[in-house]
């Protein structure tokens, strides 16, 4: 804060006006190159989803559209919907792997997450932030690392899974390999990555919620835990309902990042065994950089971005209502 | 006041009868059983890794597994490091480099940016930002693969300057910072106007020192994100040198199947940092999760 007094014009209102004009106009112009740029980034994505586009052909002048880079219109599509190619089946197999991985995954981490927060709420200080530095610990972690760690633990001969497995009499499995094995209707391999993205993922919402149920006005438990009411009647009369804006939150964003999916995936399965952990994102990546069927891989990504988008919509309409306590 | 401390003083007494308090008591054993298994349920893969790390393969292949290396070995980690096609100090070089400089550009333009949305008015201030807005909250896999074209157009494919032009500026950083600047009074710049400061002079010297605390919550969860990136690093970086360091252990994963112990060696190596820098800056980083929550 030690600018020197200078006898200046800036003190003339229209100097003034005159130096934050040229501040904001400094700032606005490169922020609107760079906002031209996204918008020139989407509308060459929303493009190629029309295109059978592969990088690798030499298209029309235009981007590389046209030529042997052929327009087919909404051809992706009616494919994807009614194709019976490789790809098209591909699509509705990671279509519906997604959606599986996450109408399984919010529910457990629900379950888990939810008490887990209550519980350390009500414990003292000290140990409540050391819990809480563990439990965050694997959201911190790079998900490469988590997908070899648990590869290592569901290894089929040495892994610790099926050690305990065979501890309690049960039969081991070949938990990330075995194509055919299932369990309540969703594969052995799939169980094996939601559990994984559980462990890394569930200390994030632990934390959210803390946070919520710290923000309830003590006074309003009390009064509960005065007429009488017993644990798990306050937890889910009065708390749960208190913190349901951090609830829809946390229910949209853990449905958002199971939509999205990948890296754990791709390194634990790549989409195997015979596709049965091949979500969207994993099948995009390959079809748009292993393959190079851009225009596929593009019109596939719409897809999952119109999911996520009306997935974010409902909950900024939700998330709207105002809460007074 | 007398009276309130009187009311107060029963309320408690009213609100503490002996059963009740037994009863929490009763209560706490359950929840700190529980709690521990919770800890260890997290704790314990962390720990199999390092113990793996220290036993030699062939001890990790055995059934039943032991749990205590059997005969503790510094082998993997000296492999590790002699091996010539894995220089470990070049692939940090690489992360550092990216981390530094998306971290770097974020905070300086969320600053910049969000300090002039906050404090000044222009036109079209309210279109820009729904504008802005908007357009980064859309999801990066849509616009990955123009990204990746443009870039192959520019020759950045296998430069790491090709993971930082396309996160310099972040959303939640400029809404984060947005929502600082408003708090700062207006006197404070009006007071280094008058002494003849220069505009840039007012966010450099009077903003930016205001907003110590978001920019280092920022700036620890941008390091995270950057160090642990994974899909848009392996897209861009193709060759091994460049590579950054989850990318790296992939690649070693998949070059060693089978030397389970090795593999883990590795992964200890790649995540330890970043955990010990967590434990560190654990209360930044929990705060900057929930503010990114609870806004």
């Amino acid at each position: 804060m030690r600018i020197k007094l200078k006898q200046n014009s800036a003190l003339k209102g229209g100097g003034l006006a005159a130096a934050k004009g040229r501040f904001v106009l400094g700032i606005t112009i490169p922020l609107l190159l760079y906002v031209s740029l996204s918008i020139f980034v989407l509308g060459w994505a929303l493009l190629l989803v029309f295109f059978e586009y592969s990088p690798v052909r030499r298209g029309g002048p235009f981007l590389g559209l046209g030529g042997s880079n052929p327009f087919v219109g909404l051809g992706n599509f009616v494919e994807m919907v009614k194709g019976t190619s490789i790809e098209a089946h591909l699509f509705r197999t990671s279509l519906k792997n997604t959606l599986i991985f996450a109408f399984v995954v919010l529910p457990l981490n629900l379950t888990i997450t939810l008490p887990l927060a209550w519980m350390l709420e009500s414990i003292g200080q000290r140990f409540k932030t050391m819990f809480r530095t563990i439990y965050f610990m694997p959201v911190l972690t790079s998900s490469v690392g988590v997908a070899l760690i648990w590869m290592s633990l569901y290894h089929p001969q040495s892994g610790w899974i099926n050690e305990i497995i065979r501890f309690f009499g049960g039969t081991p499995k070949a938990w990330l390999s075995d194509p055919t094995a299932g369990f309540m209707g969703v594969s052995v391999s799939m169980w094996g990555v939601i559990f994984a993205y559980l462990w890394q993922d569930y200390g994030f919402n632990v934390v959210i919620f803390i946070a919520a149920l710290q923000g309830v006005p003590k006074m309003l438990r009390e009064a509960a835990v005065i007429d009488g009411a017993n644990h798990w009647q306050t937890f889910s009369k009065i708390m749960v309902p208190l913190i349901r804006p951090a609830l829809l939150f946390v229910c949209v964003m853990t449905m958002l990042s199971s939509f999205q999916v990948f890296d754990i995936i791709q390194v634990m399965t790549d989409g195997g065994p015979s596709y049965n952990t091949q979500v969207l994102v994993l099948d995009i990546y390959k079809n748009a950089f292993r393959y190079h069927r851009m225009g596929w891989a593009a019109a596939e990504s719409l897809v999952l971005v119109l999911i996520v988008m009306s997935i974010t919509i409902f909950q900024m309409r939700v998330l709207r209502t105002k809460w007074e306590y | 006041m007398d009276i309130s401390t009187l009311s107060k003083d029963t309320t408690t007494k009213l609100t503490k009868p002996r059963r009740f308090s037994l009863k929490i008591r009763q209560g706490r054993w359950l929840i700190y059983l529980i709690l521990i298994l919770g800890l260890s349920f997290t704790l314990l893969p962390f720990l199999m890794m390092i113990l793996s790390s220290f036993k030699t393969n062939l001890e990790l292949l055995r059934i039943p597994p032991t749990f205590w290396p059997e005969k503790f070995t510094l082998q993997n980690y000296i492999e590790i490091f002699n091996d010539p096609d894995l220089p470990l100090m070049r692939f940090y070089g690489n992360s550092a480099f990216v981390a530094f400089f998306n971290v770097t550009s974020t905070l300086f333009t969320s600053s910049l940016i969000g300090y002039m949305f906050a404090k000044f008015e222009f036109p079209g201030k309210k279109i820009l930002f729904g504008l802005f807005l908007t357009m980064m909250m859309i999801p990066m896999q849509i616009t990955m693969i123009p990204s990746y074209l443009i870039l192959a157009k520019i020759g950045l494919i296998n430069s790491l300057w090709g993971l930082v032009v396309f996160s310099a500026v972040d959303a939640f950083g400029i809404f984060l910072m947005r929502q600082f600047c408003e708090t700062i009074p207006n006197d404070l710049m009006d007071a280094a106007r008058i002494d003849g400061a220069s505009e840039w002079k007012v966010y450099w010297k009077i903003v930016l020192p205001q907003l110590g605390a978001p920019l280092a919550t920022l700036g620890i969860l941008g390091f995270m994100f950057s160090w642990n990136a994974y899909l848009w690093p392996m897209i861009v970086l193709q060759k091994v040198e460049v590579r950054t360091l989850p990318v790296i252990l992939t690649w070693f994963n998949s070059a060693h199947t089978g030397q389970t112990a090795l593999v883990m060696a590795a992964t200890v190596l790649i995540i330890l940092p970043i955990l010990v820098v967590f434990v560190y800056f654990q209360k930044w980083i929990v705060q900057g999760f929930t503010m990114s929550g609870l806004k």
